[in-house]
């Protein structure tokens, strides 16, 4: 089914940094298109409002694919990676899932090769994206506090700091008698009313979406807006493929309608928004005589260097109770003092601790991201009493480094519902970040001790922790290393854009999701410059 | 055995349940809560029935060789009972300690034993107290940790 519809612009992908893009472009007065796989979700859909809303976490609403297996995800051939993806597809894409945790990335972290000789430095910098990341944060609304010696000067955060309860100001005991940096994080969380919407009620399971619209997640920040300027998204509409014209320019794509019709839509320009593994598989599913090895691909580096950010977790125990089922569950506090290179600690670069609530009932039996089930028998009631409602989580988010060898490319079998074929992720951990991680938590043991525990667990490598896709459509100045420019456009094909976290070129050692966002609007802005 | 088969054990079902979640004076709630949990996720889904249903078939064969059926054995028996199961079926008997954990601390009855409200977490959420701000002080007072570039 083909149409004559020709609008400026067709993003592919709702979610963190297609909302941005959208927004902008359509604020500007361009005619913009999305097509978005997922469907809207429903406020009342959310587990939150059923007794039974911790059982949803490892089925329906999982955050990996290959669990909740939903008519509108595509399965990810993982078995040749240590870590699992998680993404969700659905208009706001995985900030449905995501706790909101919403660091920026750090001035040094455009600097990588010029600071550390490792790796290489984006052809942007902090001070680029700094008029971006206040505009995302004015768009998403956060919770924080200033004056954080760990960044540059912010502007004022939208809505107070997450309360930190007995859970936070247990462990920032713990910080603050190592002397150790720590900070309220900045959390896309409102604890007042902004911009329309409710503020947080504390209730806990944010990863399973924020029915009240307290968290921000581009279906209630970024889409409203975009839809009120013009924009047009739709729904249930899978990409197979981007098409190129007569003149080697990207001139629409090729999808898939809910029904499973095959359709058409044109464009002048187009937008990829489909993360770090779907960006790529996309490329990888447009071959043409022009570009045979995936479209924008003349590199080679599309699905290269993918990074996740691996994750090891520490658990503390604490002799009394924290209410750890109060409040957003993953953001209180981060540290970033072990954040900058320091080659005594035997690895380059670095990582933040990030503090999480504490384990609800389910978690709790089963041992949660340590994975420590509490035995079974006799012996189990002492030993859930003995946890639960005692516990921190204190995350170890290393800084991931780009390598050729982590990749996403196309399984030669396995496909999704429409049969295109699916991504396979080839990742496994280098020793860099495996002595990143083990130094982490061993400090995450230190603080812990300090702040009180009497027993520490460790999980060294959290294997569904692959929250953060980025690097395999990587920006850069140089044609032969990158596969898009500073303004997020392709070097072989102009009239392309990329602005998810396929075009990081180094992953720093926070969540990414602000930094991708601001990337995108000032990739929009770029477009927007370009038209005149 | 078929799933169906699996709802046709229920004494012994619950008496596994009951087992690895044994009732203590404090907390008389047993896993045998979780009973309607286990069958509901065994007709739900084609391969966690599979996998739960290998799991009593081996407590079943495991208890040919003792003195009378499962429930009927004392705990000590029972306990040594499933821990020969685990090591022999270690995935199936995972998965049956798992849907066991996920379906007691599910029930209402456990929620509330644990102290808290049982039922959806929204609309009510949580209070958490205000309390006083966190003192920043001797961080701030470090200075700027970041390098500039």
């Amino acid at each position: 089914m083909a149409t004559d519809d020709r609008p400026d612009v067709l993003v592919i992908g709702a979610g963190a940094s297609g909302a941005a893009v959208a927004w902008r472009l359509a604020t500007a007065g361009i005619g913009v298109v999305c097509l978005e796989q997922g469907d809207w979700v429903d406020a009342r859909a959310y587990p939150h409002w059923q007794a039974d809303w911790e059982l949803h976490r490892h089925t329906d609403w999982s955050a990996e694919p290959n669990v909740r297996r939903l008519p509108e995800d595509y399965p990810v051939n993982e078995q040749a990676s240590v870590i699992s993806p998680l993404m969700y597809n659905a208009v706001g894409g995985s900030t449905i899932h995501w706790s909101a945790h919403f660091p920026r990335f750090r001035p040094s972290d455009f600097r990588v090769k010029s600071l550390d000789g490792v790796a290489d430095d984006w052809p942007i910098d902090y001070a680029t994206l700094e008029p971006y990341f206040d505009l995302n944060d004015r768009m998403m609304g956060v919770a924080g506090i200033t004056g954080d010696p760990a960044y540059p000067p912010k502007s004022p955060r939208q809505t107070p700091p997450i309360p930190l309860d007995t859970l936070g100001h247990t462990i920032a005991g713990g910080f603050e008698r190592l002397h150790w940096h720590w900070w309220p994080s900045d959390s896309a969380i409102l604890t007042r009313d902004y911009d329309g919407r409710r503020a947080c009620v504390n209730c806990g399971p944010c990863d399973l979406g924020c029915p009240i619209g307290a968290k921000a997640s581009t279906d209630i920040t970024y889409w409203p807006k975009a839809l009120a300027a013009g924009a047009r998204l739709l729904t249930r509409a899978r990409v197979r493929e981007i098409t190129l014209g007569p003149d080697g320019l990207a001139d629409g794509a090729i999808y898939y309608d809910r029904e499973g019709r095959e359709c058409r839509q044109k464009a002048r320009a187009v937008v990829l928004a489909a993360n770090g593994i779907g960006t790529p598989r996309l490329l990888l599913n447009s071959r043409s005589p022009r570009f045979p090895d995936g479209l924008a691909n003349r590199s080679g580096l599309v699905g290269r260097n993918l990074m996740f950010h691996p994750y090891a977790m520490a658990r503390g125990v604490f002799e009394r109770p924290l209410g750890g089922h109060r409040g957003p569950i993953g953001c209180s506090i981060i540290s970033q003092e072990f954040y900058e290179t320091d080659l005594a600690r035997g690895f380059v670069r670095g990582y933040s601790f990030q503090v999480a609530r504490g384990l609800s009932p389910i978690a709790s039996a089963n041992g949660g991201s340590v994975g420590d089930r509490v035995p079974w028998g006799r012996a189990h009631r002492r030993a859930y009493d003995a946890r639960f409602d005692r516990t921190i989580t204190v995350a170890v988010i290393g800084e991931d480094l780009p390598e050729l060898h982590n990749r996403v490319e196309l399984d030669p079998s396995l496909t999704d519902g429409n049969g295109i074929p699916s991504p396979r992720v080839s990742y496994r951990l280098s020793e860099n970040s495996r002595r990143m991680l083990d130094h982490g938590i061993a400090r995450a043991g230190e603080v812990l001790r300090a702040a009180g525990a009497r027993e520490v667990a460790s999980n060294p490598l959290l294997r569904a922790g692959g929250w953060h896709l980025m690097g395999t459509a990587r920006m850069g100045r140089d044609r032969a290393t990158s596969v898009v420019d500073a303004e997020g456009r392709s070097h072989d094909v102009p009239n392309l854009y990329i602005v998810d976290g396929s075009v990081m070129v180094t992953c720093a050692g926070v969540n990414p999701t602000s930094t991708i966002q601001a990337v995108a609007l000032h990739v929009a802005d770029g477009m927007i410059r370009r038209r005149g | 055995m078929t799933r169906a088969g699996l709802a046709e054990k229920r004494d012994l079902l619950a008496a596994v349940l009951e087992t690895l979640v044994p009732p203590s004076e404090d907390f008389p709630e047993s896993g045998a809560l979780a009973l309607a949990h286990v069958l509901a996720i065994a007709d739900a889904s084609a391969e966690a029935g599979a996998m739960l249903t290998r799991a009593i078939e081996a407590i079943e064969a495991a208890q040919a060789g003792q003195a009378g059926p499962f429930p009927t054995l004392s705990i000590t028996e029972r306990e040594e009972l499933l821990r020969r199961v685990e090591r022999s079926s270690p995935e199936a008997f995972d998965a049956l300690v798992r849907h066991t954990y996920d379906g007691f601390y599910s029930h209402p009855a456990t929620i509330t034993r644990l102290g808290l409200d049982p039922g959806p977490v929204q609309p009510r959420g949580h209070r958490i107290e205000s309390g006083a701000p966190p003192d920043l002080g001797r961080v701030a007072a470090r200075g700027p940790i970041f390098r500039r570039a």
